[in-house]
Order: C-alpha cells, then sequence, then structure tokens
C-alpha cells in the first residue's frame, strides 16, 4: 500500500528556509552543531551547560537521573545511558524552555505559535513568569533547536534568555496606554532588547544582568527598583528655557531581590533619550570588566555597586562613555519610535447601559482599567498561577484580532494583559474570555497569588510553592464567595507572593504578604515550611522589601493568611496601609499571633505537616526508627539554631524601632549562635568567644565543605565570615542586609543539620 | 505492507501520536485525586517504561488535568473539552516495548494497547474506587506533528490504518465497528474520532 509523503519539507529547518531571520537563524545551527558535537563527547559540560543556558535551554527537576519517591531516592534510568547536557544533568531528562518575550508583547501569530509548540513538545501548557517570559515544561534537549526556529520566524528569541547574560527586558504592561506615564517606553525597551542581544560587551558577566522600564515612578508595573539596571520615563524642559519638553530617563543601578535585596540606586537623574543605549552598554563593561566572576552568590551588579559605592560606580560608567567607540544605533531607532505601536482596531465608545453576563460587574470593577486614550480600556486576564492552555492560547489569539488587532502584554503578576479595547465591546469580550475559562475576576488582587515554579519543576526548589498557591486561590476565593474574612474590602488589594526558595523567583520580598520554602526538622524527619515576609511594597516601582518573621508548616500557611488579614481588618486605622500597619503593629504581635502555627506535632500525631501541597510524598527520607537515632543528635542542634531564630527576631524588633546598630549585633550574634549549635555535634566543648567559634566553624564545616549549599556554595557561610570581620555597623540598610544573612544563614545551619542527620542515617543503615 | 512515499517520509515514521479514551458519563473522581495514584505508579513502577514526575494542570479551565510525565509518553487525566478522559501522548519510543515498531499499523495497535493497559490500571486502581470507567470505543487520535499536513488525503490514510488497528485490539461498538471521522479545523492537528 502506498503511503502519502508527510510534506516535501521533511524537518522545520527545511520547512522554514528563508522564514528565519539571518541572525537567529546562524545562531540556532551553531546551537544545533553544539548538541551533535557534545553528543560525540567533543564539548566539556559546563561550556556546555552555559552555553545551553544563554539559549535558554534550562535544567529541570530530576535531571540528576533521581528522584526522591518519599522514603527513599530512585535512580531514573534515562536511556542516554552516560550522556549529559552539563554537570550531573542527563541528557533525556526534560527541561524548561525560557522563551523571553520582550516587554511581555506578544501579537496573535507569536500566541499561535506558542500554542503549538507547547502542545508538540511541551505538556499543553503555556506559563507565564514574573519577567514576562513564556515558559515550556518538560522539553527535550533534542527538540530545541526546532522549537528556536519556529519561534524565530515569528521574531521570538530565546537567546540569552538564562545564563550570566542580559535576560528579557521588561517594561510596564500598561505601558503607552497608561494614564500616569509620559511617554510609551516600549520602543525603548524594544531597542535596547535588540542592541544588547548577543552584543560583544554583554557576554563576560559572572552572573545574569536584569532590565525593566517603568513609566513612572508610582505603580508598580515595571518594578524599576528591583533590577540591575531600572529605567523610568521623565520629561524636562529644555534647557532653552521654552515650554517645549525632551523625552529622558532616571537610571537606577544595583537593584535585585535574591537571597538578599538590595534597592536600586539612582546612577542618573535623567538621560536623553539618545543617551539610554550607550549608559546601559557602558554599565554593562564595568559589570563585564569589575564584577565578580568567581563567587556566582555575589557577582550580581547589586554586589559590584554596593562595594564600590555608587559614586565610584557612576565614576567608571562616565569613563566608559567617554572611551564608547560611536555607534549608529544609538540613535537610529529613534526615528521610527512607532515600531511598537498597537493601535485600536475598533471605535472608541463607551459602555451603554443594557443587559449584561452574568458575573460582569465583578469582573469590570477587578479586571479593567480605563486608558490614557478616551474610550478605551485595558483589561486583564487573570491566569490561575500563570498557566494557560495550548487551546486557550489560541482562542485568545483569534480573540485579540476581533477587538484589538491581535496583541497582549504579559505582566509581571502572571496575567496577560488586552488593551485597547473599545469599552462599548467589554460584555461581548467578557462572554468571549468566560467561555473560553479567561473570564476570572480578581486580576491583580489578593485572590491573584503569584508564584514561582517551587518544588514543581525547579531543580532549587524547597517547598511547593504552586501548590501553596493553588491552595490560597481555592481558600481565597472561597472566602469571598461566602463574605469570610478574606473577602473585606480592606484586604481585597493586598498581593500575596510565593517563592520555593529563597531565591525570590515569586518576588515574595515585595508583596504585602510574602512566602519563599525553608524546611524544618521535627521528630526525625523534616516538614515542608514557609518563612512568613511581612512589610514589602509593591507600589512605587517595588518601593521597599519586606522581612521574614517566622517559619510556619506549608499546610498551616492557609491559616496563617486569614489571621494575618483578619488582624489587619479588625485593628487597622483609618486609611492605614497593610505595611503600615504592620510596621506599627509589630512583629513581636505578628509573631505572637502565629506562635502556636509553628508548633509541630509528632508524625503520628499528625502526618499531613509531613508532606507539601499537592505533593503526597513524604518530605523526607529515613524510616521512624533512623529518624529517632538522628533525632537525639538534632535535638541540641535544634535548640541551638530555634536560639539563634530567636536572637535574629529580636533583630528584626530592633530595627523595627530603628536601632540600627543593636539590630546588626543580634544578626552577628544569631549567627554565631547557629554555628555554634553544628559545631557543637562535634565539639561538644566549644566555648561561646566569636574567635573560637568562627575558627571552628571555618575548621569544621568550612574547609571541609559540609556547611556548603548544594548550589550556592559557600555562600552563606561568607554571609558570617564578613561579619565577624565587620561587625559594627550603624547604617540601617546595612543592619538590614545583615538580618536577611542571618536568616539565610540559620536556614543553611538547618540544611547543614539535616544533611548530617541524612549521613548519619545513611551509615546507620 | 510499503510505508515509502515519493520524498521518502511518510507516516511510518510519526511518533507523535496522542489518543484519548474518553470516561463514561457516570465517572465521578476529581482530577486532584489522580496526583497520589500517579505517584505511587512512579514509585511501584507499575508501567513497563520509565516514569519521571506528575504535573497538576487542575486548577487550568479543560486542560490537561493531572499528567504522569514518562520518557516516552505522557498519561494524563485530561480535561479538554470538557471531556475528562485518559490521554496517551506519545514523544518517543526508547523502550523495550516500543523499540521494534516500524510501520504505522503496528504503532496505532501499541497506542492502542498502552492507553488501554493505563485505563486498566486506572478502573481497577483502589484509591479511586471504581469511580473511573473509561468507554474504550470512544477515542480520539491525533497527530502531534504539524510537520504532517492536516488534509484529506493523510487523514484518509490515518483512518485506514486506526480502523486496521481497531479492528486487531478488537475495540467495537457493541456488535458494530467503530466508526472513524475527523474533526476539528484544518489549522488543528489532525484529529480523527471514533463514536
Amino acid at each position: 500500500m502506498s503511503q502519502p509523503t508527510v510534506d516535501s519539507a521533511a524537518t522545520w529547518k527545511e520547512r522554514l528556509e528563508g522564514r528565519v531571520p539571518p541572525r537567529l537563524d546562524e545562531e540556532i545551527n551553531i546551537f544545533e552543531t553544539q548538541i551533535a558535537q557534545k553528543q560525540q563527547g567533543k564539548i566539556d559540560d559546563k561550556v556546555f551547560a552555559e552555553t545551553r543556558l544563554r539559549r535558554g535551554v534550562y535544567g529541570q527537576r530530576y535531571d540528576n537521573g533521581q528522584r526522591h519517591d518519599g522514603t527513599a531516592s530512585r535512580a531514573l534510568e534515562y536511556p542516554c545511558g552516560d550522556l549529559t547536557k552539563g554537570p550531573n544533568t542527563v541528557w533525556d531528562a526534560p527541561g524548561m524552555l525560557r522563551i523571553k518575550i520582550p516587554f511581555g508583547a506578544m501579537n496573535g501569530e507569536q500566541m499561535e505559535v506558542l500554542a503549538d509548540l507547547a502542545e508538540e513538545y511541551s505538556d499543553g501548557i503555556a506559563h507565564v513568569t514574573t519577567r514576562q517570559d513564556i515558559q515550556l515544561h518538560f522539553i527535550h534537549i533534542d527538540d530545541t533547536p526546532d522549537i528556536m526556529r519556529r519561534l524565530a520566524a515569528v521574531g521570538i528569541t530565546t537567546q540569552e534568555a538564562c545564563g550570566n547574560s542580559v535576560r528579557n527586558v521588561t517594561a510596564c504592561p500598561m505601558a503607552g496606554v497608561c494614564r500616569d506615564e509620559p511617554f510609551d517606553v516600549s520602543p525603548y525597551a524594544h531597542a535596547l532588547t535588540w542592541f544588547l542581544l548577543g552584543h560583544k560587551d554583554a557576554q563576560d558577566f559572572g552572573r545574569k544582568f536584569k532590565i525593566a522600564f517603568s513609566g513612572c515612578e508610582q505603580h508598580a508595573c515595571g518594578l524599576a527598583n528591583m533590577h540591575d539596571l531600572g529605567v523610568v520615563a521623565q520629561v524636562r524642559s529644555t534647557s532653552n528655557g521654552t515650554t517645549n519638553t525632551e523625552r529622558g530617563f532616571r537610571v537606577y543601578v544595583g537593584g535585585g531581590l535574591g537571597a538578599v535585596p538590595h534597592q536600586a540606586k539612582v546612577l542618573r537623574e535623567f538621560v536623553r533619550e539618545d543617551e539610554l543605549l550607550p549608559l546601559a552598554q557602558a554599565v554593562c563593561r564595568v559589570f563585564g570588566r569589575l564584577g565578580e566572576k568567581r563567587n556566582r552568590a555575589r557577582a550580581r551588579v547589586k554586589f559590584l555597586v554596593a562595594k564600590l559605592g555608587i559614586e565610584e560606580f557612576t565614576r567608571l560608567v562616565d569613563e566608559e562613555l567617554e572611551i564608547l567607540p560611536p555607534d549608529d544605533r544609538w540613535s537610529a531607532y529613534l526615528g521610527d519610535l512607532s515600531v511598537t505601536d498597537e493601535a485600536p482596531t475598533r471605535p472608541a465608545a463607551t459602555l451603554e447601559a443594557g443587559e449584561r453576563p452574568d458575573g460582569f460587574a465583578e469582573w469590570l470593577g477587578s479586571n479593567v482599567q480605563r486608558q490614557r486614550q478616551p474610550g478605551y480600556v485595558a483589561v486583564a486576564i487573570n491566569l490561575p498561577l500563570g498557566d494557560l492552555t495550548s487551546t486557550q492560547l489560541r482562542a485568545l489569539a483569534d480573540t485579540t484580532r476581533r477587538y484589538n488587532g491581535g496583541h497582549v502584554r504579559n505582566t509581571v503578576e502572571q496575567n496577560i494583559l488586552l488593551r485597547n479595547i473599545s469599552e462599548a465591546d467589554l460584555p461581548a469580550l467578557y462572554a468571549d474570555l468566560r467561555e473560553q475559562g479567561l473570564g476570572e475576576p480578581g486580576a491583580s488582587s489578593l485572590v491573584d497569588v503569584t508564584a514561582c515554579p517551587g518544588t514543581d519543576t525547579c531543580k532549587l526548589g524547597i517547598s511547593a510553592s504552586r501548590g501553596l498557591a493553588g491552595e490560597l486561590r481555592k481558600r481565597i476565593a472561597t472566602s469571598i464567595r461566602t463574605t469570610g474574612v478574606l473577602a473585606d474590602e480592606a484586604v481585597k488589594d493586598l498581593r500575596i507572593k510565593v517563592s520555593g526558595c529563597f531565591n525570590s523567583c515569586g518576588q515574595h520580598h515585595v508583596a504585602d504578604i510574602g512566602f519563599y520554602g525553608v524546611s524544618r526538622k521535627s521528630d526525625g524527619r523534616t516538614i515542608p515550611h514557609f518563612q512568613v515576609i511581612l512589610g514589602g511594597q509593591w507600589t512605587e516601582n517595588a518601593g521597599s522589601y519586606g522581612l521574614a518573621v517566622v517559619a510556619v508548616p506549608a499546610k498551616r500557611i492557609p491559616e496563617a493568611v486569614e489571621r494575618l488579614a483578619g488582624l489587619y481588618v479588625t485593628e487597622r486605622e483609618k486609611g492605614e496601609s497593610f505595611q503600615n500597619f504592620i510596621a506599627r503593629v509589630g512583629k513581636a504581635r505578628i509573631r505572637q499571633l502565629l506562635d502556636d502555627l509553628t508548633k509541630l506535632p509528632t508524625y503520628l500525631e499528625d502526618r499531613t505537616l509531613y508532606s507539601d501541597w499537592g505533593d503526597p510524598r513524604e518530605y523526607t527520607i529515613g524510616d521512624l526508627g533512623v529518624g529517632e537515632c538522628a533525632g537525639e543528635v538534632v535535638t541540641a542542634v535544634e535548640f541551638g539554631l530555634s536560639a539563634a531564630e530567636r536572637e535574629v527576631f529580636q533583630g528584626l524588633l530592633e530595627l523595627d524601632r530603628g536601632a540600627a546598630e543593636t539590630a546588626a549585633e543580634k544578626a552577628y550574634a544569631a549567627m554565631l549562635q547557629a554555628a555554634r549549635a553544628l559545631i557543637t555535634t562535634e565539639n561538644i566543648d566549644i566555648g561561646t568567644a566569636p574567635d573560637e567559634i568562627v575558627g571552628e566553624f571555618r575548621t569544621r564545616f568550612y574547609d571541609t565543605e559540609l556547611f556548603f549549599d548544594p548550589y550556592a556554595g559557600a555562600k552563606f557561610a561568607n554571609y558570617l565570615f564578613r561579619i565577624h570581620g565587620d561587625a559594627e555597623t550603624d547604617s540601617g540598610e546595612e543592619a538590614h542586609r545583615r538580618i536577611e544573612e542571618a536568616q539565610l544563614f540559620i536556614e543553611a545551619a538547618h540544611a547543614c543539620n539535616q544533611r548530617i542527620s541524612e549521613l548519619q542515617a545513611a551509615s546507620v543503615a | 505492507m510499503d510505508m515509502e512515499g515519493a520524498q521518502g517520509h511518510t507516516l511510518d515514521h510519526l511518533v507523535k501520536l496522542d489518543l484519548k479514551v474518553l470516561a463514561r458519563g457516570t465517572s465521578a473522581a476529581e482530577p486532584e485525586e489522580f496526583i497520589p495514584v500517579f505517584h505511587r505508579w512512579i514509585t511501584e513502577r507499575v508501567l513497563p517504561e520509565l516514569l519521571i514526575d506528575v504535573a497538576d494542570y487542575s486548577h487550568v479551565h479543560e486542560g490537561p488535568g493531572v499528567l504522569l510525565v514518562g520518557h516516552d509518553a505522557i498519561y494524563a487525566y485530561d480535561l479538554s473539552r470538557g471531556e475528562p478522559g485518559l490521554l496517551y501522548s506519545r514523544r518517543h519510543e526508547s523502550g523495550a516495548e516500543l523499540a521494534s515498531i516500524g510501520s504505522l499499523d503496528h504503532r496505532l495497535r501499541s497506542l492502542l494497547d498502552c492507553a488501554f493497559r493505563a485505563c486498566d490500571l486506572i478502573e481497577a486502581e483502589p484509591q479511586l474506587g471504581g469511580r473511573v470507567a473509561f468507554d474504550r470505543h470512544r477515542l480520539e487520535l491525533r497527530v502531534n506533528d504539524r510537520l504532517v499536513p492536516s488534509d484529506e488525503e493523510t487523514a484518509l490514510t490515518l483512518s485506514g490504518a486506526f480502523r486496521r488497528a481497531l479492528a486487531e485490539a478488537g475495540v467495537r461498538d457493541g456488535d458494530a465497528p467503530v466508526e472513524v471521522k475527523r474533526i476539528g479545523e484544518p489549522r488543528e492537528r489532525l484529529t480523527l474520532r471514533t463514536g
């Protein structure tokens, strides 16, 4: 029997010949060759790992060929045998592909291709990240060149989506339609994206470099303060004293979340639009030349700015600007700033009275914002956990073509924004979105919980951030339906953000209520917890960062949220923000409020706490007998670590009352206590003198690398050494940072203790 | 059976195929109930292939539900089109059971066997208490590879092979052979449906 041919093109490379931009085509061909070379053993593991990361090809949980099933770690026998795609990363293991979406802008054709790729190579889900990217999971590395070609054919690249490079350039999703912006930052974000992509001055970084644009200072949309380079639109009168104005930007540098967040510093109060690209290039050159390369934990530009001081950093940037060879691209794009325009396709018209679909009023109140342009609105699609299916994405492409010419913007809250919607079209649009399952109300409100991937897919995840976020969404929605405490108007607009670990991908530091995953030992087993972070500020471009108050078992976090909300509802003063409320009532009161939630039942009393949200596996290894054996050793250590936690909490309280020097002392004392607790496992006679503790700690836990985090290495140990060498400070900012570092040091001590327990259990077995 | 086409690339080489077995209307399990089941399947190596992870998308409207991700295939209690069912989505053929497949007919029969085996296991799953059952004659076969043209000629070829595989597997709608028809829009992946 004769079969029809599949197509005249047997491969995507043939099918898309001539449709992939030459610059991207060359990149993809190089990567395809490197894949072949790696399969033949002709590229070093580390080199290949960075190569694929710079193409957005990321690792995923279990890619080391091991999976813990709750009782033991078992080998995953991938068919590739010993072939790896990086150190300890198995070739055949599914991975994640991060796809850059500059300033979150996608058109209909791009949405359709993303939908196709999610179906054919991933799990049918496109995931919107907190930096406006799209991520696909469970991708096989062999498929990545074809995926890249199909993306490149519609103008999308994964180049430099990961690795030590300039990541996706983000921007306020309201850019161009916002009522408060002086001008649209989109074309500038677009220009900077393509200017720095593959730029020779941005190829030698010790770590990643993130850029964000914002149209204004007051809103959160761009989050400029928490980026390596933050760019905020400004206008000023021209120097000739006329009423004319000129466009420019206030430029920030050295912001960032991560384990220890830094607020950005002002690099330039005002740069003209034609000065922006060279300034960014100069910053890249300084970062590339002087940024830390060996110690990844201190390699972000924020550490360089902190080390040099903003004045010296600025001077170095100025020096670079003086010697930069001129480049036509610095200003060429200014000739056509309409390149990113998304003109409305439907006439502006007001929303007239009439019959409305069910749920319309609530959705209108929460998901729709007026634009600067009269008669038009921006409509947010509230995506649960940032996820949407291929079917939804394809339907959304059709919908947007009908209502606004086929344009959307991804948001940093993991939603999608439709702009330039005629007000009169809202009822019909709502009906269409609801039919597609995209009409949920509550965008950018309490129920719209943000979460990083956490233990679902991330190799660094400690707790199930998505599991918790999903549970919180359900409970908040139920509380709102049943007019519970979370339905109160006072808490409606609070933001909850969850990270699976201290690395802040869920942006927990800038939430009203933030969480990051940690673990605690009890009863010889490990229990997933989340640190509760309070006092962060989402508005004013992530204006300030919260601090950890207490670690609560993961399964009790929903109760903690209800209590926190309840306290705010009943005790807030008129007009008092949540952030101010937390500052007023104080962290001691909050801790007292949640204290009973931290008391841990034994495994036999309540097993539910010993697994995480959405994951029935027991959170720890080892059987009960071994656990009890280890527990005897653990008890003394845990006691010491608990004392360290109390000490750092006292430091928090001191910080609250403005006693920076005392707060810093407490942070230092807490680290010493945690280090001493660990040392007691090997030297019960350890004294209390700081030099002795630090010396013993260095010998027993640093030199042996016992304390090293599997991914962060010596990072947390170095926090102690640095403070030990420079104990005194009266700077509030420095004290804030030391409190953060002390908390992370204690977490690392918990993790170290856990590893020791497991080693002991294994040796007993 | 000669499967070679004029360009040297025929449906015989098409690995990426999806087969969905629709659940009976009386099925009453929540998607989340599959999470512990699938985790246990990984631990106990219930299937003769490499199983890696479980993914929960039950929060997404008419989405892939809960997935059991393997190296050669993804299994899902799938909720797309609002019709729950067991989705078997083949990605590779590295396992010993699949290594000898060389033709479209053989592959389709193998697809049916793999999907039905998962259905059998789910129906017998103690944790689900018999609350999920599948109609093995209500099937959806989809080409998950857009290099394959979604045209009538391909649909005809695929339908013929699918009918043969169904007959060989003994899939019938009561006493009658199942009907196979094409569904969906041309821009969608080529999809056939029975019943």
